[in-house]
Formats: structure tokens, C-alpha cells, sequence
């Protein structure tokens, strides 16, 4: 079980917080992370507009639909990345903050520790009054939980 | 099994085989009026362009796993390669032969990584029928001579065979 690093890349493309826990992936200077942000970024877009087939709406599975969803159901982007070292995991917030999570390429459950993460980032970065939004997070108890959360796991 | 597309690109970044299992999905352009605050918005652009033919697909693929690759060799070094991504709606596969060739298949996102069957389809479809045939020119600008019957046979057979539906 490793994971290598976490990013976060806000709506606009920018590298908001980038954190290593195992070496393993080679090390980018800060510009390469900032224009490695900003081309995912990009291509995730172009991801949602290669989608062969019109996206399934999420409530047409039952047929009361009480109320219709405030969100309109837009093809997802990039979710998983495979390759022959690494394995990406993409997570996209209903506001369009991405989460990437770079693990071994064998890595069982991240679904749930994608939403441990975002869960920390509710509870540390989101609730901190000090914390302006689209600007790097730095927000002390976030790291901790991070390390304490990937350190348990691995 | 849903097969989608699959398309072939040469090292000169041109698509010289291209085949779509599915017709592409009209753009619905209905589009809510966005207000213009930019918190409330996800960063999504609202979807007002006009539809994309297919010559624009084909640019669009090529360049996306062309700095797809380029960014994993800078994060995984120099012998990481490529392999797949998914959405919620779809999974590109992708292989790349020593000469920067490159397959892409598009299929539902329950596949397995088709690679394998990728190095097959150039191994011995496309190096049988189309680097082997001698009216075949070398480069095939505009995918002249790759299309020819014993490959197109030979690829439906194949992906009957080893894909079934």
C-alpha cells in the first residue's frame, strides 16, 4: 500500500496544495507541479468532450423524480489514470476542485480514502475563517490529518 | 462489451485509420443561463460551441494522449508508459509501438485494459496487411493504404473474436 502524493488543483487550474508522502514519483520543481496542474487541467476538459454516448442523467433510474437536480448531468472528466508505474485517482467536487491522489498502480479502496480526504478538507480547509478560497492551502491541522490518515493506511 | 472508436496515428501526429462503432451523440446545446458570479460556477464552460466533426475528435485524441504520455514519463520517468484512463462514461486505451505509433481504442468503462489486444491489432493485422503489402506507400498521409480490405476484414474478425459482445 503506498500512496505517493496528493494534489489539489482549484476551478481555475491552479495548484492549490501538493503534498508527497513516498518517494517514488520523480521529483518536479515547483514550475513542472504548476504546469503539470494546469495541462491536467486542460485535458480533463477535453476528456469531457470526447464522451462517445450522451451522459445518463442521475435521476432517471426511478420514475418519481420529486424535484429535478439543481446540477445539470455533464459528462465526468478523467476519474482513473493507469500506467505502467502509477495509478491516478481523480476526484471532481460539485464546485470543480479536483483532487488527484497518485498511488501504486495496485492500490485497493481509494474511493473511500479520496472521501476521508475531502472529508478532511471540509473540516480543515473549508471551515477555516482564514482560509481564502482558490488560494494555496496552507492549513496545518489538514497536514496532519493527512499524515495521520495515509500513515494509518500504509 | 461496447467498442466505440478506435483509431491509429502515425509519428507525424496524423490519424491514418479511424473507425466509430457508434455514431457521435448530437451536442444538445441547451444551455441554462449562468450567472455570471464566479463563485457559484464549477469552472465548467457552458457548452455553446458549435459540434465537433470528426477530424476534430481524431486532433483532440491525439493531442490528449500525446500530453497525457508526456506527462506521465515526467512523473513516472522515462520507461513509464501510458496505459488507459476512464470517465463515468468511457475508457481510452492506448498502445504505443517503437516507432510512435499509437492505437487508441475507446470502449465502456468495464473493459479491462486492452493493450494486449492493441499489440496484437499491430502485430498482426496492421504489420501484416499494411506494412507488408508492397503498394503501400511507407508514410500514409491521410491514411492512404491503410484502409484496405484484408485490414478492415481482418480487424472486424479479430475484435469479433476476442471481444465479443
Amino acid at each position: 500500500m503506498v500512496v505517493f502524493a496528493l494534489f489539489v488543483i482549484s476551478k481555475a487550474g491552479g495548484l492549490i496544495y501538493n503534498r508527497e508522502f513516498h518517494s517514488g514519483l520523480i521529483k518536479l520543481s515547483s514550475n513542472d507541479l504548476l504546469m503539470l496542474a494546469g495541462s491536467f487541467h486542460g485535458m480533463h476538459a477535453i476528456t469531457k468532450q470526447l464522451c462517445p454516448t450522451p451522459p445518463t442523467s442521475a435521476n432517471t433510474s426511478g420514475n418519481t423524480v420529486l424535484a429535478p437536480s439543481p446540477f445539470v448531468s455533464r459528462p465526468t472528466g478523467i476519474e482513473v489514470l493507469e500506467t505502467s508505474h502509477f495509478r491516478v485517482q481523480c476526484f471532481q467536487t460539485q464546485t470543480g476542485t479536483k483532487f488527484l491522489l497518485f498511488t501504486e498502480p495496485q492500490q485497493p479502496n481509494i474511493d473511500s480514502m479520496m472521501r476521508k480526504i475531502y472529508e478532511l478538507y471540509a473540516d480543515f480547509v473549508m471551515k477555516n475563517p482564514f482560509y481564502t478560497v482558490e488560494m494555496p492551502i496552507r492549513c496545518e491541522k489538514f497536514d496532519r490529518g493527512l499524515d495521520g490518515f495515509v500513515k494509518v493506511r500504509s | 462489451m461496447v467498442l466505440y472508436a478506435f483509431y491509429i496515428f502515425d509519428r507525424h501526429t496524423e490519424c491514418i485509420y479511424s473507425k466509430r462503432w457508434t455514431p457521435r451523440p448530437a451536442s444538445s446545446g441547451k444551455t441554462r443561463p449562468h450567472s455570471g458570479s464566479s463563485i457559484t460556477t464549477n469552472g465548467d464552460a457552458a457548452p455553446t460551441r458549435k459540434p465537433m466533426s470528426d477530424s476534430d475528435d481524431q486532433k483532440l485524441i491525439f493531442g490528449l494522449v500525446f500530453s497525457l504520455r508526456n506527462m506521465v514519463q515526467k512523473l513516472g520517468g522515462e520507461d513509464d508508459t501510458f496505459l488507459s484512463y476512464r470517465t463515468a462514461e468511457y475508457k481510452l486505451h492506448y498502445y504505443e509501438t517503437p516507432t510512435r505509433m499509437k492505437f487508441v481504442m475507446l470502449t465502456d468503462t468495464k473493459q479491462n485494459n486492452l493493450r494486449p489486444y492493441l499489440h496484437q491489432i499491430w502485430a498482426n493485422l496492421y504489420v501484416e496487411y499494411v506494412v507488408k503489402n508492397p503498394l503501400a506507400p511507407v508514410e500514409h498521409p491521410g491514411g492512404i493504404g491503410v484502409a484496405n480490405e484484408l485490414f478492415e476484414r481482418g480487424l472486424e474478425t479479430f475484435i469479433m473474436a476476442v471481444l465479443p459482445a
